[in-house]
């Protein structure tokens, strides 16, 4: 049924004078709970569901979208694309094109091993009462000053076809589990934990990631922190950096700063642009290390995804390659101005949104070290296990990952907690200071926000544990 | 489908759920229009246009709280979550925060929320997206956007609330390259000024013209700091966030330990919860649970006033509904800090060793109730020395604690802008403002 309507879409547009045209029916279909300190805050069911339309008329992009699926208001989104992107076509000084690619026809989904509907509401909730008990179970000095769980199913669901051929369609179940807790003591003041697991497929997944078992073991550990936590050691030390925070740095580092459209300058009022600039592929960013892939096929993935929302086929891209840039994240616009081919980054958040170029699951790619081995030779260093502030400038260089659960290094032995320890470096300071990775890479999900208006969209940041040499820390006072 | 109002779409959905069997019901339609022109390098990157039609349901049964939102193509699809929210409540367990929807209250519609410029503005916004550029002259090149937007919100509720109200809106930014240098600026309001959208851009390349040059390393220290409107504008989307019942409820907030009249800012600084004021974006004459709102001080005098409530966050405080639900989360519409009586030469003059910064992105918070947070700099951002800018400075981060800030506040410009783009939403009217000793970093390696 959609796909008549879409179909339609594409040839009005056509007919109208469009070079190139579009059409996506998106859906978003979820369930939401969440809990306080135990006890049931609501319980939600929300469905999102629309048509997005985009043309090229005269070298100028149009997007249109309506949440009305009837074809008066698809003709309208049509026309006011058409429309809107002819008046404006004036402004352009170099006409907006797009690279050839291969067009993706398939039909794809992710399969759920245990469905949403396997559990009831009553299980669901369980799910997230449970690793309130442990914490709350599990402090003893401190409080549990509040502690939120929430629990969100989604299932998105894609038609796209577009004039070049793309007839793609798409579904991808999506889970979230979150807590966020604070710990208070009279005396030293609070600490604030938020996690979240999250990826694509069904309620398997919460076997795997153990919740209630991770609230415990973060509470009892941040509670020593809140308690024991000592200033780290002035002046440049070893710094174990965890694979939470690698994963978030080659998100911040390296995944934004290689997105095309960012490059160019499309998004330089809003998030930004990028340190690299057109030309610098094939400049060294870092040491033998600095290698940094996106991929967006990583079975389970919550940034999961076969086709991207321009019909081209998905595949993994090698960012950084063992310390050079070697490569940009591209939709067939950018892939037109860099004289290559599409990516396939393609990827709208929703109906609403137009296809601009995202990461899906990037991750620095492993080492060979063990945890231990990675300890070992360090003399005195700082291990930094979670964290919770963080930022970077709007080029993506100097960035700051400020430690939550962090440990002192003394002779190669984890010793006392070290509490707020800064790393505060820049992009080619941090690739050219990993001396060892470890041989594990840990995945965790993320809402990755980019384009006007905001969209998020699902993806996963990833890497193994890595040890820099010689970085001065700082602290939050 | 298109024409029936959207006060009388939420009331069918309202009987429908209580003829189902659900004890109480909110619903809140809105169906809004909006067109964006999106610029880089000059050009238009992409216009965009939206025809959304949003239905939010609030239904109890037994102390439970079940929620759906839907963009439903007619009512037949917005009723059939009504089938499922029941079919789910025999599981759903009584809410920690239930309290019984508000009885309405008298109220004063707002005149004023719509501008038929705007509404004819959207049928081909070039010739506006052409003074955005016009008034950018001298930059090199600019990026920004320029969004209007129509709309209809109605809400009905089961104690026989039936309200609806019309509101149109401007969003202008830019940012405006002269070399390395850059300058943003922002510009919000229910009503079209082609001036201000002009003033706007070109105030975007006098921050652009005053960085030229090159801009020198700051040494990471503690530093008196001038936020330009747009940095005011963006950490007071956080105090807003914070002064929720909700967030305070959550852990998310610095007034989870503060009592109502207890000091958490300077004396010089107050800011409003500003809905009755319909010359600001997000100005309202009623919230989600149908009852009025007003407009009032969230912190007056360096005193916490109150925090803003709707009726289940307010049942939990010992407190009454301040008009700001949020169905759940009950949030701020439009803020408001109130001006002080500097120029901004005077703010200059009064410090010794400090900076002026314009811009700022990505505020992030290590610990919420210490409001220990840290965002950073970008565009023009310059170093002030015995009352004189001396040169622009490149990106630093300010790293502080957020209640420390606000008691740190000295001065307050006297001119006000209002201020409203990607990073500062909801919209929020506020001057220059200088605070003293707040910590300053960068990179160290």
């Amino acid at each position: 049924m959609h796909e008549d309507l879409l179909q339609r879409a594409v040839d009005l547009s056509l007919q109208l004078g469009a070079s190139y045209a579009e059409a996506r029916w998106h859906r978003h279909s979820g369930a939401s709970l969440v809990v306080r300190n135990g006890e049931m805050i609501g319980y939600g069911e929300s469905i999102e569901e629309g048509v997005g339309v985009r043309v090229l008329v005269n070298g100028a992009l149009g997007f249109s979208a309506t949440s009305t699926l009837t074809w008066d208001s698809v003709r309208e989104a049509v026309e006011q694309a058409v429309k809107l992107a002819r008046s404006h076509s004036r402004f352009m000084k170099r006409p907006i094109g797009f690279a050839e690619a291969r067009m993706g026809r398939a039909r794809y989904e992710a399969i759920a091993v245990k469905p949403f509907d396997s559990l009831d509401i009553n299980g669901k909730l369980a799910v997230l009462v449970e690793p309130w008990e442990r914490v709350k179970g599990t402090v003893k000095e401190a409080r549990v000053m509040t502690m939120m769980t929430r629990y969100s199913e989604d299932v998105e669901e894609k038609t796209i076809i577009n004039s070049d051929g793309a007839f793609v369609v798409s579904k991808v179940p999506r889970l979230t589990v979150g807590y966020n807790f604070v710990l208070l003591h009279p005396q030293k003041g609070t600490i604030q934990r938020s996690e979240t697991f999250g990826g694509s497929g069904g309620l398997e997944q919460l076997e795997r990631w153990k919740i209630p078992e991770s609230a415990e073991e973060e509470a009892r550990n941040l509670e020593n922190v809140l308690l024991n936590g000592v200033e780290p050691p002035k002046g440049p030390v070893d710094v174990i950096v965890g694979s939470e925070i690698v994963g978030l740095i080659v998100h911040e580092s390296c995944g934004h700063p290689s997105e095309a459209d960012r490059i160019w300058g499309r998004e330089a009022a809003q998030a930004g642009m990028s340190f690299i600039k057109p030309g610098m592929l094939g400049e060294r960013i870092g040491g033998k290390y600095a290698t940094v892939i996106d991929d967006p096929t990583i079975p389970g993935s919550y940034g999961f995804y076969l086709y991207d929302d321009e019909g081209v086929p998905a595949r993994a891209r090698y960012l950084y390659k063992e310390g050079v840039i070697n490569e940009h994240l591209h939709n067939r616009w950018t892939a037109s101005l860099w004289g290559t081919a599409s990516n396939a980054a393609a990827r709208a958040m929703d109906h609403n949104s137009e296809p601009i170029i995202r990461m899906a699951n990037t991750y620095l790619a492993p080492g060979d070290h063990t945890f231990e081995e990675l300890l070992e030779g360090v003399k005195l260093g700082v291990y930094m296990k979670s964290y919770m502030e963080w930022n970077i400038d709007d080029i993506r260089w100097g960035q700051r990952y400020v430690g939550l659960e962090c440990y002192l290094v003394e002779n190669g032995e984890l010793t006392k907690p070290v509490r707020n320890p800064v790393l505060e470096v820049t992009t080619k300071s941090f690739y050219s200071s990993i001396d060892a990775a470890g041989r594990e890479v840990r995945y965790e999900p993320g809402t990755c926000g980019k384009g006007e208006p905001s969209q998020g969209v699902p993806v996963w940041f990833g890497g193994p544990d890595v040890r820099l040499r010689s970085i001065p820390l700082g602290v939050v006072a | 489908m298109q024409q029936v109002p959207v006060s009388e779409f939420a009331e069918k959905l309202v009987r429908e759920a209580l003829k189902r069997g659900f004890e109480e019901a909110a619903a809140i339609v809105s169906r809004q229009r909006s067109t964006m022109v999106k610029f880089a390098n000059s050009e238009v990157s992409v216009v965009q246009r939206w025809d959304s039609l949003t239905v939010g349901l609030y239904l109890t049964k037994e102390g439970k709280i079940l929620l759906t939102e839907i963009h439903p193509t007619g009512f037949e699809q917005a009723s059939a979550l009504i089938d499922r929210a029941l079919a789910a409540s025999p599981q759903v367990r009584p809410s920690f925060l239930y309290a019984p929807l508000p009885e309405p209250e008298t109220f004063e519609p707002l005149s004023g929320l719509v501008d038929k410029a705007i509404i004819d503005a959207m049928n081909d916004p070039s010739s506006l997206a052409e003074a955005m550029l016009a008034g950018a002259t001298g930059a090199e090149r600019v990026a920004g956007a320029l969004t209007l937007f129509h709309g209809q919100r109605g809400v009905a509720t089961s104690k026989g609330a039936r309200l609806e109200e019309e509101a149109t809106g401007l969003e202008a930014y830019l940012r405006a390259f002269i070399g390395e240098a850059s300058g943003q600026w922002a510009h919000g309001s229910r009503r079209l000024s082609k001036e201000a959208v002009e003033r706007m851009a070109r105030t975007a390349v006098q921050l652009a013209e005053m960085a030229k040059g090159r801009a020198a390393d700051v040494e990471p220290g503690t530093y008196d700091v001038i936020l330009s409107p747009m940095v005011v504008g963006n950490l007071m989307n956080l105090v807003g966030m914070m002064a929720s019942g909700m967030a305070v409820l959550m852990g998310m907030s610095i007034f989870a330990r503060a009592e109502p009249g207890s000091k958490v800012a300077s004396e010089k600084f107050s800011i409003y919860d500003d809905p009755r004021n319909p010359e600001l974006l997000g100005s309202t004459s009623f919230d989600d649970e149908g009852l009025p709102t007003r407009s009032k001080p969230i912190i007056e005098a360096g005193a916490l006033r109150t925090l803003l409530h709707n009726s289940k966050t307010a049942a939990k405080f010992g407190a009454k509904s301040t008009g700001n639900a949020g169905l759940m989360f009950p949030h701020s519409w439009t803020l408001r800090v109130a001006p002080g009586d500097a120029k901004l030469e005077e703010m200059i003059a009064e410090v010794k060793r400090g900076l002026m910064i314009t811009n700022n992105w990505y505020t992030r918070l290590q610990n919420y109730v210490e409001g220990i947070f840290s965002t950073i700099a970008r565009d023009a951002a310059f170093y002030i020395e015995n009352g004189e800018i001396k040169h622009p400075v490149a990106r630093v981060r300010i790293a502080d604690r957020l209640p420390k800030l606000l008691s740190n506040i000295e001065l307050l410009g006297r001119d006000l802008y209002d201020i409203s783009w990607w990073e500062v939403s909801p919209a929020v009217r506020a001057p220059y403002v200088l605070a003293r000793n707040i910590g300053v970093s960068r990179p160290f390696v």
